[in-house]
């Protein structure tokens, strides 16, 4: 068989699927576990984000200063926070490995699918996941309240120099 | 496993307290830091960061709360009404956040380059603003220093006592300094016109020029190279040039810059102490010969003389004897004078006025030689002091410059002693001068040395100039000759005076 007859038959294959198969909807509906996933990828970008924020920090060499240096940790907290919040969503909403059950107040059960405790136990340790965004979000506060500062003090010393 | 909530209730609702309290406060230390730099495009970045952080903390929080709440009062069908909205906001924050922060070191990139430009642009404005506002000022200035560096160099162009001189690549002299002008005798008065003149034409041999202007050519420059001047009436300079090309072109074209410097009186020392050297050399190679020779001659002339003794007058014998004689006395002679050329012999000094011995010496000439038609004159001039000689010595000298005189003048010319003081260097000058046939050029040169004479064999030893040198030196003095061929020939004497001028 020929090149040219190969691509024929290729050509008009695609035009059958596209012809023959069943009617399709103009958009595509986005119900279920893809607003999960939209989250899930959000999570990723987010980590990834902040890992590039630290590394242009260093490669710049700002984080000698200390407010760079605070927005970095803030950075390195926000990393931690997603990844912990990227387990946490798979195991409640993607892989639903745990469930939880109130027993009585201010007591739950959690039960790992297959009987794995070190699963439930995982699953309540990373459910504490604000131990990790306070910081982030405290960090960055620090960071931006030294640079006030700074600009405060550098202030009247160009108007000192004037 | 059954475990506690409330750790997780807990951190869930402080946590998100905090969160939202935090994120405010950044946001409001963002825009404190905006109002100061408005333009700042880091802090806008992090305004950026932080009003998505405190939607998002809203968001989040305000959703975990209301959560709590919901499940506390046992509405969880609100919560799961609102859940969705909430993390839908959270999801979009996330990407908000994110974004920027992808996009934030390309910009700051960006932003640092206007920076640095703008830095540039405002450096250059106020050195416009202050050239602007100080123009005049900085032309001011700027045209007084380059008028005090025009005075300078006009000054050593004008003051220096070497030639300065500027030609084209030609040789079209452009420039010529007033030492330049004396050096080659270009006068305002007389030819002082040097338009269209060429340097070459004020070389001795003009095809040096080429060499001259090869040598720029090729290496941008010529140094220290000897070459002779053509001056007023045809004399020669001997000079030391060195030139360099200007590289920077006017409106005419190149130009060469020469400094030339006159050596000639270096040369002349050079060559009369070359010649002084020699002398001494052969005085003393002489003197050394003469006393080897002057033993056996007395005993010859001693032996000669027992010998004519018992002789008859007239024998056969006694003629070979007096033959003998008179041959040994006059090698004897010969010998004496080698040692007056090699000064061997102490003079006998005493104070006397040159004048007396040169009148004494013409005297004693007039009385010996034929001289009808040859004029002595005599220039003193007045008030000699005393001279410190041996008298003797000094009128052999001037007898043997005289005669030479006589000699060189033929039958008629005249010959001229002419006297003169030379105050600074506290000596007196006897010249003298004749109209004779003159000395050839590279005779010059030999003319002191023993026995070396232009006259036919037998006429003359060749030792009268350089007995007359070696007591000229044995004096302090000094002899020296000038002569041209055809135009006559001057023996200047120079002798050391009594101390400070007082002979009288």
């Amino acid at each position: 068989m020929g090149k040219r007859s190969r691509y024929i038959i290729a050509v008009m294959s695609f035009l059958g699927i596209l012809l023959i198969g069943s009617p399709a909807l103009a958009t595509q509906g986005h119900a279920g576990i893809e607003g999960v996933w939209v989250h899930q990828f959000a999570h990723i970008f987010f980590l990834f984000s902040m890992g590039l924020l630290i590394f242009w920090l260093r490669q710049a060499g700002l984080v000698k200063e200390p407010g760079w240096r605070y927005i970095q940790y803030a950075a390195l907290f926000f990393i931690l926070w997603n990844a912990d919040a990227f387990l946490v969503h798979l195991l409640d909403e993607q892989m639903l490995a745990v469930t939880v059950t109130q027993v009585r107040p201010w007591h739950v059960r959690l039960d790992a699918a297959g009987g794995r405790e070190w699963v439930a136990l995982l699953y309540y340790m990373v459910k504490l996941d604000h131990l990790l965004c306070v910081p982030a979000m405290a960090c960055l506060m620090l960071g931006l309240r030294h640079m006030l500062q700074e600009s405060h003090r550098s202030r009247p010393d160009e108007e000192s120099r004037r | 496993m059954t475990i506690t909530s409330f750790p997780i209730w807990f951190v869930d609702v402080v946590g998100s307290v905090l969160m939202i309290v935090f994120s405010f406060i950044s946001v409001g230390y963002c825009l404190q830091l905006k109002n100061k730099a408005p333009t700042d495009i880091i802090i806008n970045y992090l305004l950026w960061v932080c009003v998505a952080l405190a939607v998002f903390a809203i968001s989040r929080s305000a959703g975990h709360l209301l959560k709590q709440i919901f499940l506390l009062i046992d509405r969880r069908d609100l919560w799961t009404a609102i859940q969705p909205f909430s993390g839908a906001v959270n999801t979009f924050t996330f990407i908000v956040v994110a974004s920027v922060t992808l996009f934030f070191e390309r910009t700051w990139a960006i932003y640092g380059t206007i920076l640095k430009d703008r830095q540039a642009l405002q450096n250059a404005h106020e050195e416009l603003l202050y050239l602007n506002q100080n123009l005049e000022q900085l032309v001011e200035k700027r045209t007084e220093a380059l008028v005090i560096s025009e005075q300078k160099y006009r000054r050593i162009f004008e003051v220096s006592k070497d030639m300065i001189l500027v030609t084209r690549t030609d040789g079209r002299i452009v420039n010529l300094n007033p030492a330049g002008e004396q050096l080659v005798g270009i006068t305002a008065a007389g030819d002082g016109n040097l338009e269209g003149r060429f340097f070459q034409s004020f070389l001795s041999h003009p095809e040096d020029w080429n060499v001259i202007s090869r040598h720029i050519e090729d290496h941008g420059f010529i140094s220290s190279a000897e070459f002779d001047l053509i001056l007023e009436g045809d004399a020669r300079r001997r000079v030391l040039l060195s030139g360099s090309l200007s590289r920077n072109p006017s409106d005419e074209g190149e130009t060469i810059h020469f400094l030339i410097k006159d050596i000639e009186q270096r040369r002349l020392m050079q060559k009369q102490m070359a010649q002084a050297d020699k002398l001494a050399s052969i005085g003393e190679l002489s003197s050394g010969i003469a006393h080897e020779i002057n033993n056996p001659l007395g005993i010859i002339l001693g032996y000669t003389q027992l010998l004519l003794r018992s002789e008859p007058p007239h024998s056969d014998r006694f003629s070979d004897l007096k033959t003998i004689e008179k041959h040994v006395k006059s090698c004897k002679a010969i010998v004496e004078d080698l040692l007056n050329f090699a000064r061997t012999s102490s003079p006998q000094k005493e104070n006397l006025d040159i004048h007396v011995v040169i009148s004494e010496v013409i005297g004693f000439v007039r009385h010996h030689s034929n001289l009808e038609n040859i004029q002595i004159e005599t220039v003193f001039a007045p008030d000699l002091p005393l001279v410190l000689m041996d008298e003797k010595k000094i009128k052999q000298v001037l007898i043997n410059l005289l005669m030479n005189a006589i000699h060189a003048v033929g039958r008629n010319g005249t010959i001229t002693i002419t006297t003169g003081l030379n105050e600074s260097a506290s000596r007196i000058a006897v010249e003298v001068s004749d109209t004779g046939h003159g000395i050839e050029q590279e005779n010059l040169l030999r003319i002191f040395d023993p026995f070396f004479t232009t006259k036919p064999t037998g006429e003359g030893t060749g030792l009268g100039l350089s007995v007359s040198y070696g007591i000229i030196k044995g004096h302090g003095g000094n002899i020296t000759v000038k002569s041209e061929p055809g135009r006559g020939a001057a023996f200047t004497i120079a002798l050391p005076t009594t101390a400070p001028l007082s002979g009288r």
